[in-house]
């Protein structure tokens, strides 16, 4: 591999023109509706289905670059093809579809609180009962349920639209993600605050529609609440922030800072059985898997002091293991077992 | 106390954070010549490809030496007097005196067997330094990457000719382009990880081996073919039981190199023979070498100069089978900067090497070792099997009467702490093999190793 030698994924002028480009097309999309037409002159039905069809090409073409990168692993392989896969299926044609059987525009792969309109009361009353019975289960039994077994990665790095174009079209800068301890205190206060504002913000709205309005001034603060987390999260922080600086920060902006879903797997995570186990003494310090963690995880500070580990912004995603020149580390969904006790490696500069 | 350490790889930089952790008043100087910043010797090979930039190859934040109040002096240490506890720099600073002293100095590339024209041409050079990394890339690219380490060449005022850590011209600067045929000399790691870098330049290097196969001290001639044909699959020219007798240049630059099977087009030669210690600065101290160089240590890895202790590349420490010479493992050489440390310190430690084990990434192909393997023990026999489906791998087992000393495996990965388990506990070979799936370390999903009944058949019970 020789990703510093190539100016376009190392922050030079290609890196700003495509960001600037992206951010640009975000504005677009969310505030005007320009693509509008456009979208209905290719025969979809407006300017988000010509938004999806985009994305969908861009994890297929992406992910076909990364197979080059990185398809020698098995896991890889079928990871990035089940992201195609999900993406084309639950993430564009089915919700195409859908209309026009008379059913509604829905997104099976994406979740409460990823999708976070999804579990408010009217919402879910102008849904067929299986779809809302869906939206309910997915979101406060699967989801967690699927967490404690196999990590968070079952849908950060497999299911979700956000994972999947991270992953293809994001893969050439995923080691511009900082991996300093800034980076780090930032994530978790970051991360953590856009959940409880999600769970907050869900509150509110819901009470409010619950309550059906009875005071004309909480009504009108669910309101400026429903549009606020609509305009910061969904659209600023997930689409503008989140993919327009994949070519300047790395391809998980979102995902590891401001996503109130990775958050609430990640806490479930630490809970659960996933883990990545490390090879006693056997680290040579080179720093691949930290260089090329796209969540800013110092691998190598484990790897070198023979500790396994589960860290809450872990998506799964392998590289770690991947890039490892000596055979370090193995993800494992298993509880530990007594041999695996962590002696004692390089000492980190933790004191 | 002033504790004063030579050298800031990994068992001088290990020894550092020791000290500091245990004693927070203490005063300690790190000496290094090479480079401000602890880094990674392994990660050398990933910088040159442009596989990670210098900052990804530095295990601790910048910051850390401020942090614990590690003192740094940039420069080439030129004499040691352990009676009156005192290090000479170079001419321009001022003597370093010490309460306790670390060497760690690691190595130096091996000298060269005579060779002329070594030492003379331009585009020859070794692959041991960061001063080799940055002559390499300038070879291969015409300049460095953007990241460079900081401070990179100070220490070019406190150093002395003979240093590993010069600055290295490229012929690559007065040709004005960049190396298009290039030559590795030496089969072992280092080797194939220049070549390796070389494939990813672009290149189709020629790689030199004096012996009949690849990396024979560590495989089997069926392993190495394995090896040896994927090297050549990627274009590699795989010469082997071929000696270097003499470089030849023009301008002052390389142009070829002769053998004795004749001669190879050179615009650059890697050498890569492997490493000495680099303790020539310790000639008339008084500390006590072995032939190799390596300073002799006791079990507590003190010299045999009061007040000084040895650990790392530098040191010759008693092996687990007896045998007294340098360990160069990263592993090792951190385990022996913190147990020096603990010794100066005044702790009662004994340093004691287990079995033997290793792993490596030969081109693609994972690599992982444990006890004893190509020892030539007496009565061994070896157990092997090759895998050809949708995973490609060999097994080999070497045992000696039946019990299980040696693990040498290619292609897949395995948990080398198993396997020196097994070996410790004299596990029979039948035993092992209905074990061993237990010891797999392929990442997920990857197709589990299967051993027909066949394969199985001639294996004896020990009595």
């Amino acid at each position: 591999m020789t990703t510093y030698r190539q100016a376009w994924r190392n922050r030079g002028p290609a890196a700003w023109l495509l960001s600037a480009t992206l951010i640009g097309s975000y504005c677009v999309l969310y505030w005007t509706s320009w693509l509008d037409p456009i979208a209905q002159g290719l025969g979809l039905r407006n300017r988000w289905f010509l938004y999806g069809l985009l994305y969908t090409v861009g994890v297929g073409g992406g992910g076909l670059l990364y197979l080059r990168r990185h398809g020698s692993s098995r896991y890889n392989r079928l990871r990035i093809m089940t992201n195609f896969g999900i993406q084309a299926i639950f993430g564009f044609t089915l919700p195409f579809v859908m209309p026009l059987l008379g059913q509604p525009e829905f997104y099976f792969s994406y979740l409460w609180p990823l999708k976070y309109d999804i579990l408010y009361p009217h919402t879910l009353a102008g849904l067929p009962t299986y779809l809302a019975v869906y939206a309910i289960l997915g979101a406060t039994v699967v989801a967690p349920v699927l967490a404690l077994s196999f990590g968070k990665r079952w849908y950060c790095s497999w299911i979700c639209g956000c994972g999947a174009l991270a992953n293809t079209f994001g893969d050439p800068w995923r080691h511009l993600t900082s991996s300093s301890t800034r980076a780090w205190r930032f994530e978790r206060l970051a991360v953590h605050t856009v959940l409880l504002v999600a769970f907050a913000a869900t509150g509110v709205i819901a009470a409010d529609q619950l309550l059906s309005s009875k005071s004309a001034a909480f009504s009108s603060f669910a309101y400026e609440v429903k549009q606020g987390y609509g305009f910061v999260v969904g659209a600023l922080l997930a689409g503008v922030v989140g993919t327009g600086l994949y070519p300047l920060l790395g391809p998980r902006v979102w995902c590891r800072n401001f996503c109130p879903m990775a958050a609430l797997l990640g806490i479930i995570q630490k809970a659960g059985r996933f883990r990545i186990r490390v090879k006693r003494d056997m680290c040579i310090s080179c720093g691949n898997c930290t260089t090329y963690c796209e969540m800013g995880i110092d691998v190598r500070s484990y790897a070198q002091s023979n500790q396994s580990f589960t860290r809450a912004s872990c998506v799964g995603c392998g590289m770690c293991a991947h890039v490892c020149p000596r055979g370090v580390l193995r993800l494992e969904n298993h509880a530990p077992r007594a041999r695996d006790k962590a002696r004692q490696g390089l000492i980190t500069a933790d004191f | 106390m002033h504790v004063v350490i030579v050298g800031n790889g990994i068992a001088g930089m290990e020894a550092a954070l020791t000290l500091r952790q245990r004693d927070a008043e203490a005063r300690i100087t790190l000496v290094s010549e090479e480079s401000d910043h602890f880094f990674s010797r392994t990660a050398l090979m990933y910088v040159l490809c442009g596989q990670m930039c210098h900052r990804d190859i530095e295990p601790l934040e910048r910051g850390t030496y401020e942090r614990l109040s590690l003192e740094r002096v940039r420069a080439r240490v030129t004499a040691v007097d352990p009676e009156r506890r005192v290090l000479q720099l170079s001419d321009k600073l001022p003597p370093l005196s010490y309460d306790r002293l670390l060497i760690a100095c690691g190595s130096r590339p091996r000298p060269t067997p005579f060779w002329p024209g070594y030492g003379e041409l331009e585009g020859i050079g070794h692959f041991v330094t960061l001063q080799d990394l940055a002559w390499l890339e300038t070879e291969l690219h015409l300049s460095t990457g953007h990241d460079r380490p900081p401070r990179e060449w100070a220490h070019l005022e406190h150093t002395t000719d003979d240093s590993p850590y010069q600055r290295r011209e490229a012929a690559a600067t007065r040709r004005g382009t960049r190396a298009r045929t290039p030559v590795v000399i030496g089969g072992g790691l280092i080797g194939v990880e220049v070549v390796e870098t070389l494939l990813s330049a672009g290149l189709s290097p020629t790689f030199l081996i004096r012996e009949d196969w690849f990396w024979p001290i560590a495989l089997d001639e069926r392993e190495s073919t394995w090896i040896a044909d994927r090297m050549r699959h990627h274009g590699v020219d795989v010469r082997l039981g071929e000696s270097v007798q003499r470089f030849e240049g023009t301008d002052g630059r390389i142009s070829g190199v002769l053998t004795d099977q004749g001669g190879h087009d050179a615009d650059l030669v890697v050498i890569a023979i492997g490493v000495v210690p680099n303790t020539g600065w310790l000639e008339g101290s008084g500390i006590e070498r072995d032939s190799s160089g390596g300073i002799l240590v006791d079990e507590q890895l003190k010299t045999s100069a009061q007040g000084v202790w040895a650990a790392g590349d530098c040191a010759s420490v008693r092996w687990f089978n007896g045998w007294v010479r340098p360990e160069q493992l990263w592993y090792t050489g951190r385990d022996q900067g913190r147990l020096a440390a603990r010794a100066i310190l005044g702790d009662e430690v004994r340093y004691a090497r287990g079995t033997w084990y290793n792993s490596a990434k030969l081109m693609d192909i994972e690599y992982t070792t444990a006890g004893l393997v190509n020892m030539g023990v007496e009565g061994e026999a070896s157990w092997f099997f090759e895998e050809r489906g949708r995973v490609r791998s060999t097994t080999r087992i070497v045992h000696v009467g039946g019990r299980v000393v040696g693990f040498n495996f290619l292609g897949r990965r395995w948990d080398h702490d198993l396997c020196v388990r097994w070996i410790e506990e004299r596990r029979p070979l039948s035993w092992v093999l209905d074990h061993l799936d237990e010891a797999r370390f392929d990442t997920e999903l990857v197709p589990p190793l299967r051993i027909p009944a066949s394969a199985r058949s001639p294996v004896a019970s020990p009595p």
